[in-house]
């Protein structure tokens, strides 16, 4: 197997090629080095910044998405969580901002955008903050993982991340909610529904499933 | 990729089009049975039963389950509980199901703390990524709902908490929306409802392949902005009780080293599952903290377990790159087109029969040497991703599925342009700890609700089942809480001297405690501090 050097805060760890730098660092034995949740990428709680011996442009990652590679640096980098605003009914960037009055202060650095993770537009988005398109931020905001990176790097204490969430936690309370039943239930009919697929022992119970799931009623 | 593939991806490129209008090959329920006896992990005799415990010589247990519940405490023998905190109510996970037990406990003047070994919302919910399952069409009902899962689940679902399940279901999903979780909807504002595996109907709601996602970091926001005192890195090694019932627990602080013992009127058990014992070698699409520590702490009180032998291997883990290994691949891909063939670019299973008859299949048709190798020595199957976008049009992937092509975009392999290699990967434990229709154990004073519960899934879950299990049983199991909170009894380690007793008669594993708290794999250091309680 072929190996590569690494280094974590400074110690060398060696790791294998393909492998990422959290399983790098569970055969090192170093798993507490880096906090940890999900290793999928989705829970972010593996934020770390990276530096390449080479002229290439290093960054923040996920350890846990973050492949190896030779003379590569890795520092980790966590990012505690903070108290969220509650969202509103019906949000305006007015509400918006009277939640989150750091709204203004992006000096469209970029700085957000280039730390996330997941390639969100994050100041394009908070841009649209502003200007109102709440819908699109909503959609910018589908793939947010929260790992607070966005936040982390803002010099001028916009927190991107959190007013992602608020913007879609206000639409989606404010969206009607769609697809009860309507019109009148038969409460016999799904009564003897129940009867019939609860009653008798469990093989009684499969062979009436069975037969029920096909067309979704009883079958003569 | 994948010049070292390049044959067989010929082959599966050449069949394309000849496949689009093929029917699935058929497979009959005495061939799907015969093929689960042969292939699928559960039924290879890995288990054996324990010799201590409620289950003792009752049923068995995966080896690596077995060997946890038989093996001693990570207490220091000379610990002795002196309460640190005092509650009303101790829940012990942080992930969907102890989030929505936090948020059904709010505002009733109850003090909750919600205690989780990572931090809150990492955890399985965060990571399912296909969907929530609702009787929302015409043609549906919750009745077909519990059809479907029913014959899913092998007739082993316990019928009362299914019909719980599903009766519960639409209200769940207005709860969820006025919480703000924004599921996908179609043009004229109708919720988009996809097909799973072994759904009758098209049934599972979604958002992109991010639905548990959504779910967590709403529950997530929901409760970091209620009065719930959540403790991070905060791991029950321990369940405390009066001799009779569950009264707290003891918690060990990761980041302190100390352990602290809580005082609990009522404690809710909503550890999740333990896809992490990787059984039999298997890769895991689970979290790290995911090591059935809850299934251990409800043992030694008591606890009987359903169905501890059922796990679900899902059929689409990842193979290939290694740095991806065993995680997941949505169910919906398939739902929306992708094809499952072997390496000679054949169908031989239909893609959305029953999760454990496709993972078998995939295991069978690897087995009898008609998969596909990698560079890293795994073999796995293909799945035909590019069909999505040749059935529903350019695009459609890579708006359906970001998450898929956020993956992969690293290792420059974009799924819309060629098919992926997969092979079945440890998802989910089906089994778990007994309750009652309230989220009760059959131990007073705890409850449990979400993955580290059995009965409901039966031997075998559906997809978007667990998502919904996890919000509609969590309240659930909160609102019993509330109805009949036990009064503060005494904090003692009867039971667990008991258990000590018990295992002085029997051998085991010395080199093992239990609960596991991480992954073998992971070499992490458990160390208690000595000067406890300061």
């Amino acid at each position: 197997m072929k190996t590569v050097e690494i280094k974590i805060a400074g110690k060398p760890v060696r790791a294998r090629v393909g492998e990422t730098v959290i399983h790098a660092l569970w055969s090192a034995g170093q798993a507490e080095s880096i906090k940890t949740g999900c290793v999928g990428g989705v829970c972010g709680a593996c934020t770390i910044t990276v530096r390449f011996p080479d002229d290439r442009l290093g960054g923040t990652d996920l350890a846990c998405l973050c492949p190896v590679e030779e003379g590569m640096e890795v520092f980790p980098c966590s990012v505690d969580a903070v108290t969220p605003v509650i969202p509103q009914l019906d949000p305006t960037p007015e509400k918006l901002r009277t939640a989150y009055p750091t709204l203004d202060r992006c000096t469209k650095c970029g700085s957000c955008t280039t730390a996330c993770p997941m390639t969100i537009p994050v100041m394009d988005s908070v841009l649209r903050m502003r200007s109102g398109q709440l819908e699109t931020v909503a959609e910018d905001f589908i793939t947010c993982i929260h790992c607070g990176l966005c936040r982390f790097v803002c010099e001028d204490r916009v927190q991107p991340h959190n007013m992602g969430m608020w913007v879609r936690r206000s639409i989606g309370a404010s969206q009607k909610p769609i697809g009860e039943q309507t019109g009148s239930i038969n409460w016999e009919q799904v009564e003897r529904e129940w009867v019939y697929l609860t009653e008798g022992n469990s093989e009684q119970r499969l062979d009436h499933a069975r037969r029920f799931r096909e067309r979704g009623r009883i079958e003569k | 990729m994948t010049a070292w593939a390049r044959d067989s991806l010929d082959k599966v490129e050449a069949s394309r089009e000849e496949r689009l209008h093929q029917g699935a090959p058929e497979l009959d329920e005495i061939n799907a049975n015969k093929l689960l006896r042969k292939f699928h992990p559960d039924y290879q005799g890995m288990e054996r039963t324990v010799r201590i415990g409620p289950d003792a010589s009752r049923r068995k247990f995966p080896n690596e389950l077995a060997d946890l519940l038989e093996t001693d405490s990570r207490l220091p023998p000379d610990f002795e509980p002196s309460v640190d905190i005092e509650t009303d109510v101790l829940i012990l996970g942080g992930g969907g199901a102890g989030a929505s037990a936090a948020l059904a406990l709010e505002g009733v003047g109850l003090t909750v703390y919600l205690a989780t070994k990572l931090r809150l919302g990492d955890s399985n919910t965060v990571m399912a990524e296909g969907g929530i399952q609702a009787s929302l069409r015409p043609d549906d009902s919750p009745r077909r709902h519990f059809a479907d899962a029913y014959v899913g689940g092998h007739g082993n679902n316990n019928p009362d908490l299914l019909r719980i399940l599903c009766d519960n279901a639409s209200e769940t999903i207005r709860w969820l929306g006025q919480l703000g979780c924004i599921m996908d909807r179609n043009d004229d504002g109708t919720f988009r409802l996809r097909a799973g595996g072994g759904t009758s109907v098209p049934r599972v709601l979604a958002c992109r392949d991010y639905t548990g996602l959504e779910i967590m970091r709403v529950l997530k926001d929901a409760v970091l902005l209620s009065k719930t005192q959540v403790l991070p890195e905060h791991a029950a090694v321990e369940l405390l009780d009066d001799g009779k019932d569950v009264t707290g627990a003891v918690l060990w602080d990761r980041n302190r080293g100390r352990l602290i013992t809580v005082s609990a009127r009522a404690v809710l058990l909503a550890t999740g599952g333990s896809g992490q014992l990787r059984l039999q070698g298997f890769p895991t699409s689970n979290h790290l903290g995911a090591t059935g520590d809850g299934l251990v702490l409800a043992y030694r009180q008591g606890c009987g377990l359903v169905h501890p032998e059922s796990y679900q291997y899902h059929p689409s883990g990842t193979v290939y790159p290694e740095a991806l290994v065993g995680q997941l691949v949505t169910e919906s891909i398939r739902s929306a087109g992708a094809q499952v063939l072997n390496a000679e670019g054949e169908r031989f299973i239909g893609e959305m029969t029953f999760r454990d008859v496709l993972a078998a299949a995939i295991i069978s048709e690897v087995a009898e040497k008609r998969g596909v190798l990698t560079p890293t020595h795994r073999t796995g199957v293909w799945l035909d991703t590019p069909l999505i976008d040749i059935k529903s049009g350019a695009g459609a992937l890579h708006r359906q599925f970001p998450g898929l092509v956020h993956r992969f975009k690293r290792y420059k392999i974009d799924p819309a342009k060629q098919p992926i290699l997969i092979y079945p990967t440890l998802h989910y434990q089906n089994g778990g700890i007994r309750i009652d229709r309230d989220g009760r154990t059959d131990t007073k004073g705890l409850w449990a609700a979400g993955e580290v519960t059995g009965g409901l899934h039966g031997t075998n879950r559906l997809m978007g089942n667990s998502l919904l299990d996890i919000t509609v049983f969590g309240r659930r199991a909160a609102l019993s809480i509330r109805k009949e909170l036990p009064s503060r009894k005494a904090v003692t380690l009867s039971r667990l001297k008991k258990f000590r007793e018990e295992l002085k008669a029997i051998s085991s594993r010395r080199e093992i405690m239990s609960p596991q708290l991480f992954p073998t794999v992971a070499n992490m250091k458990i160390n208690f501090s000595m000067n406890n309680n300061q």
